[in-house]
């Protein structure tokens, strides 16, 4: 699975970083690193919506708080 | 420097240029629009049949100044054709030219295992249909006379990563793109870019965020002898970084950790390569992933500077600066924690400059931050000099093999051998570009017209080793490895 996250700078200021960082995280304690590719992305023009985070083609919203909430239901519920 | 795209060079450089102001100043939103019928005025088209052609390209290469894709594009890919700027160059490879006596030996004809020769009434003909571009009539004629026309683009891509669409316009697959750049100026009509991360920065700069650039080695000695280390922070400074550090320092810390990894494969009788090119790197992913197990899990000496300065200050933001466009896709891997955030090209460094009116003046060569095995990484061989410096320093075995690599072709010949289990060498270091980093697709002097600047500055430095050089760093608060 490959996990899409916008690096541009209206989504870094937006907390990309801080989303970066625990799903990293999240991926490491459960294992996943087989499983789950994280990349990074240019800005796709869609900063209202940031930080924008892509599964498969489907684009998510995300923020720093509801990352973890993110992680179980979308990535892990769906593995 | 003599390039394919000499022209182009200006035009790019100067969107880049136009791109950055406007991010400065922040009028970027109008601009953008503006800038096609700032650059194209007309009424006479300049380059190509029209004007608005030459707009619609202006339009897309500022697309890519902003780090998105060329319009009805939508991938992931750093390198991106702009298919509006692709000519569509001839696609029958080999064509027999004037240079052709029809001779009685007729060399060509029979070289051919393909039936492709026949004569017409004045020379050679190669039917396209039956030709398989083996190349044996181009070897075989005693004039010449047939010429190889391959796309430059396609000559030059190491991973055979470039085809045509129906309409003959260049198409990157990017399941085999390692992102090299090699094509980016290969190409005399400048159809082939990379997406930036300038106006990222900028914003960044402007947020008020503590913006560190990170230089890498082979910068040094490409502005001319004059042009230090410290002139180099000086400028960094003045574009509103809050510092510089040299990723030769992180060429000392990647040294290191290899060595390690080195010695002990090497009584495990183990095999390895270097894993600090990121074109290398994206090399043994997509095409001999078999070998991967074999690639050290140090990483990159960009990311090494990185994890040293995040580990100072969590909030700092990275930014590499080099010849590398590669180092992109590096930045976008974040299964690497604590990389770089952002990489420029030199060219995109300079528009920066241009943009803000910064100038690089000469300064004392009074700040060293590497050894010289670490100012020399972005040499050919110059891994090898460092990690087998290191190993001496350890006390342990210097007397290794290693096969040194560089250029796509090179490259990928060892990893084959590596994967059949035929490599002669103990380890391989591998380096995609011509020459090392010093041969980067954004060089601003090539190797050649660089090394007596670059022989000159390095020669200034101390001869401090390597492990005595990262003693006064601290090595203890980050790991070297990728996970």
């Amino acid at each position: 699975m490959t996990v899409t996250i916008c690096i541009g700078s209206a989504c870094h200021l937006k907390g990309s970083r801080e989303i970066i960082k625990q799903l990293q995280e999240l991926v490491a304690a459960n294992h996943l690193e087989d499983k789950v590719d994280l990349n990074g992305a240019f800005c796709s023009g869609n900063c209202v919506n940031g930080v924008c985070v892509t599964i498969d083609g489907a684009l998510h919203s995300l923020s720093p708080e509801n990352t973890k909430e993110f992680f179980e239901t979308e990535i892990l519920g769906k593995l | 420097m003599v390039t394919n795209d000499a022209t182009i060079l200006r035009i790019k450089h100067e969107v880049l240029y136009e791109v950055a102001k406007m991010a400065y100043e922040g009028t970027l939103e109008q601009g953008r629009e503006e800038l096609p019928f700032k650059m194209i005025p007309g009424p006479q088209a300049q380059f190509r049949c029209c004007i608005y052609r030459e707009r619609e390209i202006i339009r897309e290469r500022i697309k890519l100044a902003e780090g998105k894709c060329p319009t009805g594009k939508n991938s992931k890919n750093v390198v991106q054709v702009i298919s509006a700027a692709c000519e569509g160059c001839p696609i029958a490879r080999y064509v027999v030219t004037d240079n052709c006596q029809k001779c009685m030996g007729k060399a060509c004809q029979n070289s051919c295992n393909f039936g492709a020769i026949s004569m017409n009434r004045d020379r050679a003909y190669i039917d396209p249909l039956k030709c398989k571009e083996c190349g044996k009539c181009s070897q075989a004629c005693p004039y010449n006379a047939i010429a190889d026309l391959t796309r430059p683009c396609k000559k030059v891509c190491p991973v055979d990563a470039i085809t045509m669409d129906e309409n003959g316009i260049c198409q990157i697959d990017e399941k085999k793109c390692i992102q090299c750049g090699a094509c980016v100026h290969s190409c005399p009509f400048g159809a082939i870019a990379s997406k930036s991360f300038m106006v990222d920065v900028i914003n960044m700069i402007k947020a008020g965020k503590k913006v560190v650039a990170m230089v890498a080695p082979a910068v040094e000695g490409q502005f001319g002898d004059k042009i230090t280390m410290s002139s180099i922070r000086t400028a960094c400074k003045e574009l509103g970084f809050a510092d510089m550090v040299e990723v030769g320092l992180g060429g000392d810390m990647t040294a290191a950790a290899e060595a390690a990894e080195w010695a002990e494969a090497y009584k495990e009788g183990k095999k390895m390569t270097t894993s600090c090119c990121p074109a290398f790197v994206n090399m043994i992913k997509l095409h001999f992933p078999q070998v991967l197990p074999n690639m050290s899990t140090t990483v990159s000496p960009m990311c090494g500077v990185s994890r040293m300065v995040k580990a100072q200050d969590p909030g700092a933001v990275t930014v590499f600066i080099g010849p590398c466009m590669a180092k992109k896709s590096e930045a976008m891997d974040l299964n690497i924690e604590g990389n770089a955030d952002y990489v420029l090209t030199l060219g995109e460094f300079r528009a920066l400059m241009r943009a803000k009116g910064v100038e690089l003046k000469p300064e004392a060569n009074d700040t060293q931050e590497a050894s010289i095995y670490g100012k020399r990484f972005g040499n050919g061989g110059g891994v090898t000099a460092a990690v087998v410096k290191c190993l001496e320093e350890m006390g342990e075995n210097t007397d290794i093999n290693v096969m040194k690599c560089s250029g796509g072709a090179e490259c990928k010949k060892a990893l084959l051998l590596l994967k059949l289990g035929k490599l002669p060498a103990d380890f391989i270091e591998g380096m995609v570009c011509q020459g090392g980093c010093v041969g980067g697709p954004s060089k601003h002097k090539t190797e050649l017209e660089a090394k007596k600047a670059r022989d000159l500055l390095i020669g200034q430095a101390d001869k401090r080793g390597v492990h005595e050089n990262l003693a006064n760093y601290p090595m203890d608060k980050f790991s070297m490895h990728r996970h």
